[in-house]
């Protein structure tokens, strides 16, 4: 297969960040928390929770939600994502012109799927919900029509929806548009806010550890939930670089594939994930051995620590690179997981800390690699690689460098 | 409850939450292999167990420990039922 | 289109008038019968929306192996039936170069509803793993990628009216890009009682109140009074014309721009005090002035606000455009609004330039603002 792009081609710089966590709204208490290596992951307070094995997720923090204001007509998902597409786009500086028809790339699962929810168990248990209002944006693709009205966007404006791997997959997109000469810039990013549904099937699907979870642990039992909304601004380097605008990270790769395996397990042997981390090499033009770190997809489920170590060991040989799971501080958030782990990563680049994988107690002897327990590692590196591994398959890898 | 009823159970389980046919579930007996990868089997993959063993559990009221290694329980009707028959305390 | 050229190798679509590959919707389109009839799947007396473009559930079960389909839901049947028909029609194989687009505007709803009632019923242990990853949306993609070995990028897009239009102009890029060798690109859409009678409550169906009366499909007419909902699915094979060429494959026609974009508008609304001047949409019909397109195929649906607002979207962009253009031809009234239905247009577009029609223009426009526009021309 050709390599995207071929030679030649523009480079992709991030320029803009902008993240709704659960340590709150903003990307700097982001990466407080993950520098500090804080468990996010708590008793949850949004749905009831009774009879499920767990009962605990990150949730964004009431007092970060309040400050986002209140909207009627906007669900949770839809604030979170406006907020954190906002502050991407202030913290680029993008010029209002080149932001008008920046391209926009929503990644999205659980939509307004919340307040639906409130919705459907009023009128079932003959409570009826007032805010009916809040039932058009039910759908994934109501966030990206919000932003394209409050943004003013008159670019490509579409909504992945991948499971996991939807944040992941709309920032390779979006840069596929910039370096083909689309667009010049690009908002992209994934949102989901916690659902009861997204709460409810994990634990009937048994993938919910009933404790905050343990990635590569030995006795690791599933994953925690969490919610979250993270953007990204891309641009095309020269334009950044001659506006005068100041680039976080390089986007140097990235690699998509599928496992057409089985709907919801992995591929055992990861097949699909090594095929997606050695094109994002390639299209990087790197070697394994460039990679200073690599922030997992990570659940903590015993079925994709194991693939994924698996991959990991073939691309990057045993021990070969650091890696950590943030999932262990702000849980699994679902669409928004790749682009609030893409915002990890290029932070750790930034500040040459790597975050931990918390609760990590007895490494299991298949994942031959540091897996940074408890601490943040100083460490000055000049590349890293961000993995996202959604159900069903579907897998993103992005490659960012210093810029 | 005797095999029998155990596996007419099983049975229903199969067509009312594993979605097989009626006709093709008349025709299953103790021997009937479950697991995919087994010749002449019902081809039930991980998915298909977890539905199995939640709906398991709800209809006869056992927990089962979705930790342990269930293979050998999990390979037939008859090793099911079996299965389910000490469990409930009558096996 | 900036990148590698695309052309269209191969059609599948399962839909209320036909099933099967390019010559069974030639087929359809020829015979131009509407697909449209009082709906069977469930009761509607209590409504005053009481027409949909329904499949046949016998065609639809003759087209999925029943123990394959076991637990597959039905809108992933419906998916899974065309993607196979497509790649039979373009006689293409899986592999890691073959990726996969789908667009849907509903997902699979009935799927959600079967796993929140299962809730309601029995509390938490009513809960049914095996229904749980159909409530996610990439669901439909997730089945046909194991059935046709989809292994490059998968990608399911969510989108109101124009579901189909955006997958075919998302799967053109991918190929153009270099991201997949070739790209299954379409979209689908099931019928679901709940959406129905939600949308026929608040007035969004035909006949919309204080409106013109008689329920019916009637895009662009003087009494158009809203959609009328269909189902089904519809995917494109898109390669590029040296793969084509070089596996003998019957290439139907070019797409030779593929562009969408935004009209900055609020939710559900379908008009805008704003221009999309700068939009990739605005470009590609800009550029477009010298070379006029010879037909046009439209997302007006007989919903009044979308048909006049790609109306007027049209009449300024075309400029003095011929009365062949404007208004465009809408195939709403064969096979009913869904998510397929942006695909069934661009393939009609194949169809007529690979009879000889001149270039076609495949216009989409959605209440919110998405705009979509592809160019398609005869093979070279």
């Amino acid at each position: 297969m050709s390599r995207p792009g071929g030679g030649g081609r523009p480079d992709v710089v991030v320029s803009g960040l902008g993240v709704v966590s659960p340590y709150g709204a903003g990307t700097k208490s982001f990466w407080t928390g993950l520098a500090a290596g804080t468990c996010a992951i708590k008793p949850i307070t949004l749905i009831e929770t009774e009879g499920f094995r767990s009962r605990i997720a990150a949730e964004i923090p009431a007092e970060a939600m309040a400050s986002l204001g209140y909207s009627r007509r906007r669900s949770r998902a839809d604030r979170i994502a406006l907020a954190a597409a906002r502050e991407a786009l202030a913290d680029a500086g993008v010029p209002a012109e080149r932001a008008r028809e920046a391209g926009l790339i929503v990644g999205a699962v659980g939509g307004g799927m919340l307040e639906g929810e409130e919705w459907y168990l009023g009128e079932t248990r003959g409570r009826p919900v007032r805010s009916i209002r809040a039932l058009r944006s039910i759908l994934p693709f109501s966030h990206a029509e919000t932003l394209g009205w409050r943004l003013g966007l008159v670019g490509p404006k579409e909504t992945v929806v991948m499971a996991c791997a939807s944040g992941g997959a709309s920032i390779a997109l979006g840069a596929d548009m910039i370096r083909q000469g689309v667009v010049e810039a690009a908002v992209v990013g994934g949102v989901d806010a916690l659902t009861r549904i997204c709460f409810m099937g994990f634990n009937a699907l048994k993938l919910l550890d009933p404790t905050p979870c343990r990635p590569f642990d030995r006795d690791r039992r599933g994953m925690s939930i969490g919610e979250a909304a993270a953007f990204l601004v891309l641009e095309e380097a020269e334009r950044c670089r001659a506006r005068g605008g100041r680039a976080h990270a390089l986007l140097a790769g990235y690699g998509m594939t599928t496992d057409a395996h089985h709907v919801t397990a992995p591929h055992p042997e990861g097949e699909g994930m090594i095929r997606a981390m050695r094109m994002a090499l390639d299209d990087g033009g790197l070697e394994p051995r460039a990679i200073g770190y690599v922030n997992a997809h990570g659940t903590g489920t015993p079925q994709n620590d194991r693939a994924e170590a698996l991959a990991l060991r073939q691309v990057f040989g045993e021990g070969g690179v650091l890696v950590s799971s943030t999932k262990s501080l702000v849980g699994h958030t679902m669409a928004a997981a790749g682009s609030v782990e893409a915002a990890a990563t290029i932070l750790a680049l930034q500040h040459g800390l790597l975050p931990p994988t918390a609760n990590l107690e007895r490494v299991d002897s298949e994942v031959p690699f540091d897996c940074l327990p408890g601490t943040a590692r100083p460490a000055e590196i000049t590349a890293a690689l961000s993995n996202s591994f959604g159900f069903g398959g579907q897998n993103v890898s992005l490659v960012f460098t210093r810029p | 409850m005797t095999q029998k009823e155990v596996l007419d159970e099983l049975k229903g389980l199969v067509v009312e939450r594993l979605k097989f046919d009626p006709r093709r579930a008349a025709e299953m007996t103790l021997e009937t292999t479950l697991p995919k990868g087994v010749d002449g089997s019902l081809g039930l993959d991980s998915l298909d167990f977890i539905e199995l063993s939640v709906a398991i559990e709800e209809r006869f009221g056992i927990v089962i420990d979705e930790g342990s290694d269930l293979t050998e329980e999990f390979l037939s009707l008859d090793s099911l039922s079996r299965f389910i028959l000490a469990k409930t305390g009558q096996g | 289109m900036s990148g590698s050229r695309v052309v269209v190798t191969g059609l599948g679509t399962v839909n209320a008038s036909t099933a099967g590959g390019r010559d069974a919707l030639a087929g359809a389109l020829a015979l131009g019968r509407s697909a449209i009839a009082p709906v069977r799947a469930f009761a509607v007396d209590d409504l005053a929306s009481r027409l949909a473009a329904e499949v046949d559930e016998a065609t639809l079960a003759s087209l999925v192996d029943r123990d394959a389909a076991r637990r597959l839901s039905r809108i992933c049947r419906l998916g899974l039936a065309a993607c196979v028909l497509a790649v039979r029609d373009a006689d293409i194989e899986g592999g890691p170069g073959l990726g996969l687009v789908v667009g849907t505007e509903h997902g699979d709803f009935t799927s959600s509803r079967d796993f929140a009632q299962g809730f309601l019923r029995r509390g938490a242990a009513g809960l049914s793993p095996m229904i749980f990853p159909n409530t996610v949306m990439n669901t439909m993609a997730a089945v046909a990628a194991i059935a046709i070995g989809a292994k490059a990028p998968s990608i399911t897009l969510n989108q109101s009216t124009v579901a189909g239009d955006l997958a075919v102009a998302r799967g053109a890029r991918l190929v153009a890009d270099g991201r997949a060798e070739a790209v299954v690109a379409g979209g689908v859409d099931e019928l679901f009682e709940d959406v129905y009678r939600r949308l026929s409550q608040m007035g969004a169906l035909s006949p919309r109140m204080g409106g013109p009366s008689g329920e019916g499909c009637r895009p662009f007419a003087p009494d158009h009074n809203g959609p009328v909902l269909g189902e089904g699915a519809t995917f494109l094979v898109l390669e590029s014309p040296e793969r084509a060429r070089a596996r003998g494959a019957r290439v139907i026609a070019e797409i030779t721009e593929a562009a969408w974009g935004n009209v900055p508008s609020a939710p559900y609304s379908a008009h805008s005090r704003r221009i999309d001047r700068g939009s990739p949409v605005a470009r590609l019909l800009a550029s477009r002035r010298g070379r006029p397109f010879a037909r046009c195929y439209g997302a007006g649906n007989g919903d009044p606000d979308v048909d006049d607002w790609e109306r007027a979207l049209l009449a300024r962009d075309l400029r003095g455009p011929s009365a062949d253009l404007v208004p465009p031809r809408s195939l709403a009234p064969l096979f009913g609004q869904h998510g397929g239905l942006g695909a069934l247009r661009v393939g009609a577009a194949a169809l007529d330039t690979e009879r000889g029609a001149g270039p076609v223009l495949v216009h989409g426009i959605a209440r919110g603002g998405c705009r979509t526009a592809l160019a398609i021309g005869a093979a070279a």
